[in-house]
């Protein structure tokens, strides 16, 4: 297939250009490195190449380098046709510079540049008018003006890339490519004179936007307000949308299984079905929230602030500002989120930053922690007399993780694990402009979100509820506590009864190393097995009915903060720091980890 | 004098970049616009010797003290 080759300085919105070309939906968000892989995508006859925005073509760090040297490879590829670089219009100066590199390196490889002028939209909302024709004559290259999100200007584009329009252009004069780093940033700055808008304009807003955010006090109180409301949210906003949810599956339940009468059929509904997979459908509101507010802060440009206002506290345990971005993802998952701690500058932090991610509460732990609130902290209880305990004791759990994962960094700053290296990039960040949210992308984020939990853990929760409710159901007759599962659970009961649990618990846990959320939907058909007439839905009342004592609650909770039970994780771990070891390692020793706390919290509390 | 040293809302232009920085670090430190004569505005500091925002050209950077240290200025010839 032919190749169009989509590059740029970071974040000037080659990725939702990328979108708007092929229809697909790549990660954007308004800060400086979000695209860290390089992605592909169709375009009629074309295939189009989305890669990782750079400052310039002369590398840094070792994963730049992997992506420069990607990109010279791809440029030198006799399938690629086109190089797009794009440029964001209202940082001309510092988009040229890398333009002019771009045009170097397509030049020395025979390959067309056109240029693409982003970000129309904000220079005319700011009333300015760029010489399009001027700047493409300079360039010696078509410059097309547009708008990836306004969307100004797109269809031209497509036609100019589909009917090869943009070999029709000719320079007034032959350009001749700059050679060295001097002659580039001059001529970026002298035509940034010319054509550029008035950066002062620009920057007036953003500025103004800074003295509040970015104020010693204002800004700190601002920060944390945030990440309280962030994790408060998740629980306070999604409470309606889950009820909702659980009475739908109730009544679903009700309904088909009039149909079904009494006997086996009508059982493995009721306990498997809608005890088990329908108990972790409950929590997928929650997820969506979450998703929505992380979404919320990526696009506003506030991420790259948090990031400088985290430098300083997060240096003292061995981290970076940068760190900042990769630990907040994590709440969501932790996959993508230890794909984006590449931007990193320096390596060692790199791997601290990816070795202590897995202890952010990331979406999947969030059904076990809800549930287990909802049964240990009643929910009519207001701290201080606004703040919902159970959303404290949320914000608490978060916190546990956050808190764990900064003293484990120091320690392991401090050991020589992480090979302390000679030269390394100082932290350094560019502040985007502030925007408000692009709605469209993150409505289907939010559902995407949903759906990808769903897709990702129903097919193995499915699994778990029948394989428990086939080994709990018989021997016809016997009690559960006889069943073949029963014999296997007293078999592993003796490994749960220090941190106070049954043998119930047990097999929950076991499973959940298959995928945290496989807990609430084991402990739901467990439930739902032993008491065939209560509420199938209430697994929390049941629960509590049962009678756990807080301590041994705390423990269970805190064993879900700080295990890594994620095969996925390890799978993703291994693959970008090349150790396996390492990988396996951490997993044995947040296990450990969070089997000593969770026997701690039963014995003292 | 480095550009550590700019009291929030000073201006300066860049003299040099410290010669014992990474030939890696400084280039890319020129390419982000930190090449000599550039005009450079400190835009704000943060408490605790946190790092700095300035706004160099049409971008606004947020950088720490170890790096501003190897920045030098001078503020002799800037309106
Ligand atoms: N107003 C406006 N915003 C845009 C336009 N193009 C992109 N954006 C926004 O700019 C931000 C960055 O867009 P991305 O597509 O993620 O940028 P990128 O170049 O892929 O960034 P990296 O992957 O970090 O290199 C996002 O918040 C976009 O919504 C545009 O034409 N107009
Ligand atoms: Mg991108």
């Amino acid at each position: 297939m032919k190749k169009i080759l989509l590059v740029g300085k970071p974040n000037c919105g080659k990725s939702l250009l990328f979108n708007q070309l092929t229809g697909l939906r790549q990660k954007v968000a308004n800060y400086p490195g979000v695209t860290v892989e390089i992605k592909s995508g169709a375009m009629g006859e074309y295939e189009v190449i989305d890669f990782p925005g750079t400052y310039s073509l002369s590398t840094m760090s070792i994963d730049e380098q992997v992506a420069v040297e990607q990109l010279t490879l791809r440029v030198n590829d006799d399938e690629t046709e086109l190089v797009v670089c794009v440029l964001d219009a209202t940082r001309l100066e510092r988009s040229l510079v890398f333009a002019l590199q771009a045009q170097l390196l397509a030049s020395k490889a025979n390959k067309p540049i056109v240029y693409v002028l982003n970000f129309i939209d904000e220079v005319k909302r700011f009333g300015h008018n760029i010489d399009i024709d001027g700047l493409a004559n300079e360039l010696g290259a078509p410059v097309y003006a547009l708008s990836a999100r306004s969307l100004d200007g797109i269809a031209e584009f497509k036609n100019a890339l589909l009917n090869a329009e943009y070999k029709n252009f000719n320079p007034l004069v032959p350009k001749i490519p700059l050679e060295t780093t001097k002659e580039v940033v001059d001529f970026s700055r002298a035509l940034a004179k010319t054509y550029a808008i008035n950066k002062d304009v620009v920057l007036k807003n953003q500025n103004k936007v800074d003295n509040f955010l970015l104020n010693s006090l204002f800004g700190s109180f601002a920060f944390l307000a945030i990440m309280f409301v962030l994790f408060q949210s998740i629980f306070t906003w999604a409470a309606p949308l889950m009820d909702g949810v659980e009475t739908i599956i109730a009544g679903m339940a009700v309904f088909i299984t009039q149909f079904t009468g009494q006997g086996v059929v009508t059982d493995f509904l009721n306990d498997a079905i809608f005890g088990g997979v329908g108990s972790f459908l409950v929590f997928v509101p929650q997820i969506m929230v979450l998703t929505f507010i992380i979404g919320l802060l990526e696009d506003s440009g506030y991420l790259a602030r948090a990031a400088l206002i985290c430098h300083k506290p997060l240096s003292y345990f061995g981290l970076s500002g940068r760190s900042f971005i990769p630990y907040l993802s994590g709440h969501a998952c932790a996959i993508p989120a230890i794909m984006a701690a590449r931007t990193i500058e320096s390596p060692r932090k790199r791997l601290i930053t990816m070795m202590t991610i897995p202890l952010m509460s990331c979406s999947a732990r969030l059904p076990v922690y809800a549930l287990l609130v909802s049964v240990f902290i009643p929910s009519d209880v207001y701290w201080l007399g606004i703040f919902n305990l159970q959303g404290v004791t949320f914000f608490g759990l978060y916190m546990f993780g956050i808190v764990t994962a900064l003293i484990i960094s120091a320690l392991l700053s401090r050991s020589s694990i992480t090979d302390h290296e000679k030269s390394e990039m100082p932290f350094i960040i560019e502040l985007p402009s502030y925007r408000l949210p692009h709605w469209k992308p993150l409505y289907h984020r939010v559902i995407n979100s949903g759906v990808q939990f769903i897709k990702r853990a129903a097919p193995i929760i499915f699994m778990v509820a029948v394989g428990i409710w086939v080994l709990g159901y018989f021997p016809m007759n016997a009690s559960l506590e006889e069943s073949w599962l029963g014999s296997i659970g007293h078999f592993v009961e003796p490994i749960f009864a220090p941190l106070g649990l049954d043998w119930r618990y047990g097999i929950a846990i076991l499973m959940s190393f298959l995928a945290r959320e496989v807990f609430v939907g084991a402990l739901g058909t467990l439930y739902g097995m032993e008491g065939a007439d209560e509420n199938i839905a209430g697994l929390a009342q049941n629960i509590m009915n049962d009678g756990l004592p807080l301590g041994t609650g705390i423990g269970l909770l805190l064993f879900y903060v700080v295990a890594l039970q994620c095969v996925a994780t390890v799978a993703t771990l291994k693959a970008e720091t090349g150790n396996s070891k390492l990988s396996w390692g951490l997993y044995a020793a947040y296990g450990v980890l969070a089997y000593i706390l969770a026997f701690l919290a039963n014995a003292l509390i | 004098m480095t550009l550590w040293e700019l009291h929030k809302g000073g201006t300066a232009n860049i003299s040099h970049l410290c010669e014992h920085l990474d030939d890696s670090v400084s280039t890319r430190l020129v390419e982000m616009g930190f090449e000599t004569d550039q005009y450079i505005k400190c835009l704000r500091r943060s408490i605790f010797s946190g790092p700095l925002v300035i706004q160099i050209g049409d971008c606004v950077y947020s950088l720490e003290q170890a790096l501003a240290e190897q920045i030098f200025i001078s503020t002799s010839n800037n309106n």
